[in-house]
């Protein structure tokens, strides 16, 4: 006898009134469904697989710099060809990826956990911490980002080694982006805290400290994981950006961003695009697969929003 | 309203303390002592005292802060070391430039993104609807550096038709109409980045506003009324939809600083984003820090003006 | 029996989303006369709030589409006028008032204006002669300081207060019809009462048909002077409001009263109707209240009934009240 399993779909799901789904796979359900979220989970798919493999994708290593063969016009051996150094272009993209998605997760992490803790610090004590705290917030996020991340880069810059330059930048952008989401999951705890949960909490002589970590922020993980999402793709444009201008990610480690730095050769610019083409294609689709993502997990988690 | 106003610019008091503690210590941070600016390179170790002396580097932490900031009020900022001037009377015509770039086109943008986001949510999932949400969501993806970058290579490289960068044809002796165009000419490419990467956003924030609104009680009281499906949308819906759209006008003000310091150095606008960065690649600090005093003080006025917008539109916040 | 004011017959108003058709109101048959006050009673769900908004010419497109049947409003069918037209009697000769007093109200424009922009709308009025007419008609529905009150917004007022506003916004037009969709549901009982006396009373007053939609027999008692019942998209039962209350026939009407707690009556415990509406999507076969009808024979489960006439003006469509089983 052949047994037939179907997918559930969320019809399907939504009409078995039975069936019990949690959050999470309702989440997923409802993500499977979306085309344009499913794109841009391909997209990221391929991205992550050659940034992870990226030594076995490529015979080359990215900093072996031959001077024999600068500046090659792309090739059968060298498939976007060579840079100033003789290097292969196409490795140095493929690491340079690996750079960029590192420099943008890790960014989001720190900007994440600065959010989680001043964020839910600020929703559950509330009184002169939270005014302190959110006016701390406040100037942060009104402070124009790129002109501060430029001059703290270059302030800063100067006073650490070349190669420790890509963890300045992930602090920078990480310090800079949390009152966004400390903002949003204060305003989440605040209308959680009065809920009856919270009551019971406390009538059962719970803990402040593990009020805030095993009841309050777990009822946020909704938003943070599609705020996380949304400030990835922030963080790769800013570190790109920053890049870009010289003040991110040194050479010569490869990132997107510094390896678009070439076009501000105006020969390179007019007349080798293989060397600046390429990367800003590959932050273009980083962020649009990311953006895509985001999209749709904010539809998922909220499904009363409109997009 | 007045007494709303002055509410807001009590609020801000902390924010500007706070927001001038952090662009002191950033400038505190900087390397070198500080001084050498006024001096030559072979001044003698007594000298370089009697410099740090006379700029009062040798007094306590808080104290230069106070004096810093005493000064900044009067509108002393320093002498730029480029330009070997006051910088308060070097950054004028740089503001001037980019205001009449940037400030100009992201108006504009505003003028064609709301009509467009309010079409789009008005004809939600029509294939119009479809077109500019796709149209969006790519405009959001690309990074302004890249899309001004691949501008340059087809429309100045490949297909000449607009100059590379500047602000104006070098040696070109014109005057009037002549010049005026000339710098038209040179603002088209800058000009498509700015108005692109500003519509993209704003006409998604503007749709999922318009969406939120039309979907209201409210809105199917105005359509019971026999209101036109005109009055209802641009007078009944669009006048709540303008609260979040102002509240975020308030938050894309320091977005467009970002977009002036990349853009300009892209396309060598003399601005104030450009000189920024000339600034920070040649250390010179003090037209750095009043840069960002500068950035920081627009900011601040879009979020009051916002604020002040804000109430404007939204009778609910004048009672509170 | 008078005339007419607004006759609805076979209306079809249906859904198309992506999980099936939904037939929201699928040939409803009612009919309200000049200065009387009709109630459409049934659990939420039923169809009773698409069936006013069909009348209004305001289904939500595109997925709302009504599919068949003719309302004849003094004699027009309001199906077949354009949307022009429509819009001239909308809010003039035909005008709505809604469950939430909170929510319906612009909160950006003043009361005055909101108003005022039906008057200047329909009765061509000027600003001055609309702002006169306004404040008449808030003092009318009891509101005090009427001036005062043109002024202020919505957020300014409490519930009772904006639905007064709602009231008198729909009145001012001078309305042959007013639909009134569960208008007390969101007030507290003691302002339900007050709202509930000041329709009765406007409706004298100015000879204004009302059709009062609800699901509490309560309202409907005190108000109505005809009964429809709606199941599932369908009219199960009508009558005069008298018949309806001694004399209930189809098996949800009395499933309905029984679950109403009644003073005159000792009860130990009041019933409920079993089971719940069905989903719209998967109507059952037969008749679309035989899962929870505790007379449902065979044929209830194969054929659906019609709606007949039982005695005169009293109308039931239940194959077990013509005894047809």
């Amino acid at each position: 006898m052949k047994i037939e399993i179907k997918k559930p779909t969320l019809s399907a799901l939504q009409e078995d009134k039975e069936a019990v789904i949690g959050p999470w796979k309702m989440i997923w359900i409802r993500l499977r469904e979306n085309k344009m979220a499913l794109t841009g989970l391909i997209i990221m798919g391929v991205i992550i697989f050659i940034s992870v493999f990226a030594p076995f994708l490529t015979p080359y290593d990215p900093y072996q710099y031959d001077f024999g063969i600068t500046f090659q016009a792309p090739s059968m051996k060298h498939w976007l060809g060579t840079d100033e150094m003789g290097r292969d272009y196409l490795t140095r993209i493929l690491y340079g990826g690996r750079i960029s998605m590192q420099v943008g997760l890790f960014s989001v992490t720190v900007a994440i956990g600065l959010g989680a803790l001043i964020g839910g610090i600020s929703g559950y004590y509330g009184g002169w911490i939270d005014n302190i705290l959110m006016r701390v917030g406040e100037v942060i996020s009104s402070l124009p980002f790129m002109p501060f991340a430029i001059t703290i880069s270059a302030v800063l810059g100067a006073r650490v080694k070349e190669e420790h330059k890509l963890y300045l930048i992930m602090i920078i952008i990480g310090t800079l982006s949390w009152p966004g989401l400390a903002r949003l999951i204060r305003g989440q705890i605040l209308s959680l805290r009065e809920q009856e949960f919270m009551q019971a909490a406390t009538a059962l002589g719970i803990s402040d400290r593990k009020k805030i970590v095993k009841h309050l922020l777990p009822n946020t993980y909704g938003y943070l994981i599609v705020n996380a999402t949304l400030g990835m793709a922030g963080a790769i444009m800013s570190e790109s950006a920053l890049s870009f201008l010289g003040l991110g990610v040194a050479p010569p480690v490869p990132t997107w961003g510094n390896l678009i730095l070439y076009a501000r050769d105006m020969y390179t610019l007019m007349y080798r695009p293989w060397l600046w083409v390429p990367p800003g294609i590959c932050i273009f689709l980083a962020v649009l697969s990311i953006n895509l993502i985001g999209d749709a997990l904010r539809d998922a988690v909220d499904p009363k929003s409109n997009r | 309203m007045l007494k709303y106003i002055c509410r807001r610019l009590l609020h801000m008091i902390p924010v500007v303390i706070i927001m001038s503690i952090c662009i002191f210590g950033i400038m505190k941070m900087a390397p070198g002592d500080g001084v050498g600016y006024n001096l030559s390179p072979k001044a003698t170790p007594e000298q370089k005292v009697a410099e740090r002396k006379r700029l009062g580097y040798d007094r306590p932490v808080y104290e230069q802060y106070l004096r810093w900031v005493g000064r900044t009020v009067q509108g002393d900022l320093g002498d730029s070391s480029i330009y070997k001037q006051p910088v308060s009377r070097i950054i004028r015509p740089f503001i001037w430039n980019s205001f009449k770039l940037n400030v100009v086109c992201f108006l504009f943008s505003y003028l064609i993104s709301i009509p467009l986001g309010i079409i789009c949510a008005v004809k939600q999932y029509s294939k119009w609807d479809n077109f500019w949400s796709v149209f969006s969501t790519f405009g959001i993806s690309m990074p302004g550096f890249f899309f001004a970058l691949l501008l340059i290579y087809l429309f100045s490289v490949k297909i000449p038709l607009f100059p590379i960068n500047g602000m104006q044809t070098p040696g070109l002796n014109a005057s009037g109409m002549t010049a005026a165009l000339d710098q038209l000419n040179h603002m088209v490419l800058p000009a498509i980045v700015i108005v692109i990467g500003g519509l993209a956003g704003l006409l998604r924030y503007t749709r999922t506003s318009m969406l939120e609104v039309i979907k209201q009680d409210y809105i199917r009281t105005a359509r019971s009324k026999g209101l036109k499906e005109k009055v209802v949308i641009y007078k009944h819906a669009f006048r709540n939809a303008l609260i979040p759209i102002i509240t975020m006008i308030g938050f894309e003000i320091p977005a467009l600083f970002s977009g002036f310091v990349i853009l300009e150095t892209i396309f060598l606008w003399p601005g104030i984003g450009k000189i920024l960065m000339d600034a920070i690649y040649r250390r010179d600090y003090n037209l750095v820090m009043a840069l960002n005093l500068f950035f920081a003080t627009l900011t601040l006025l879009g979020n009051l003006l916002a604020d002040i917008g804000y109430a404007a539109v939204d009778p609910r916040i004048k009672v509170e | 029996m008078g005339k007419n004011l607004i006759e609805v017959k076979g209306l079809k108003t249906y859904f198309y989303t992506k999980k099936g058709v939904i037939k929201a109101v699928d040939g409803v048959d009612f009919a309200i006369q000049s200065g009387k006050t009709l109630g459409i009673v049934g659990e939420s769900g039923c169809g009773k709030s698409i069936t006013s908004m069909s009348i209004m010419g305001l289904v939500p497109a595109p997925h709302g589409k009504i599919e068949g049947g003719e309302i004849f409003f003094e004699d027009r069918d309001l199906l077949k006028l354009s949307e022009e037209e429509m819009r001239k009697i909308r809010g003039n000769d035909i005008s709505m008032i809604f469950q939430e007093p909170m929510t319906s109200l612009n909160p950006v424009f003043t009361i005055g204006d909101q108003i005022t922009e039906v008057l200047i709308l329909h009765q061509k009025l000027d600003k001055a002669q609309a702002t006169k007419k306004a404040m008449d008609m808030l003092t009318l529905v009891g509101i005090a300081r009427a001036e005062k009150i043109v002024k202020e917004y919505p957020h300014q007022l409490s519930g009772g207060m904006r639905q007064r506003v709602m009231i008198a916004m729909a009145l001012s037009c001078m309305p042959k019809l007013l639909i009134a969709d569960e208008p007390t549901t969101a007030l507290d009982v003691t302002i339900q009462a007050q709202i509930l006396e000041l329709m009765n009373g406007l409706k004298e007053r100015l000879d204004t048909a009302i059709m009062l939609i609800t699901h509490d027999l309560g309202v409907i008692a005190e108000m109505a002077d005809h009964v429809v019942v709606m199941y599932a998209g369908k009219v199960v039962e009508d009558a005069s409001v008298e018949e309806l209350f001694e004399n209930p026939k189809h098996p949800y009407t009395l499933g309905l009263l029984n679950s109403k707690p009644n003073m005159s009556v000792e009860k130990d415990r009041l019933e409920n109707i079993p089971g719940v509406v069905p989903n719209p999507i998967q109507l059952p076969e037969g008749c679309y209240f035989h899962p929870r009808c505790k007379y449902a024979t065979d044929k209830c489960r194969q054929a659906q009934p019609e709606l007949k006439e039982y005695t005169s003006g009293h109308k039931v469509s239940c194959f077990m009240v013509h005894k047809e089983v």
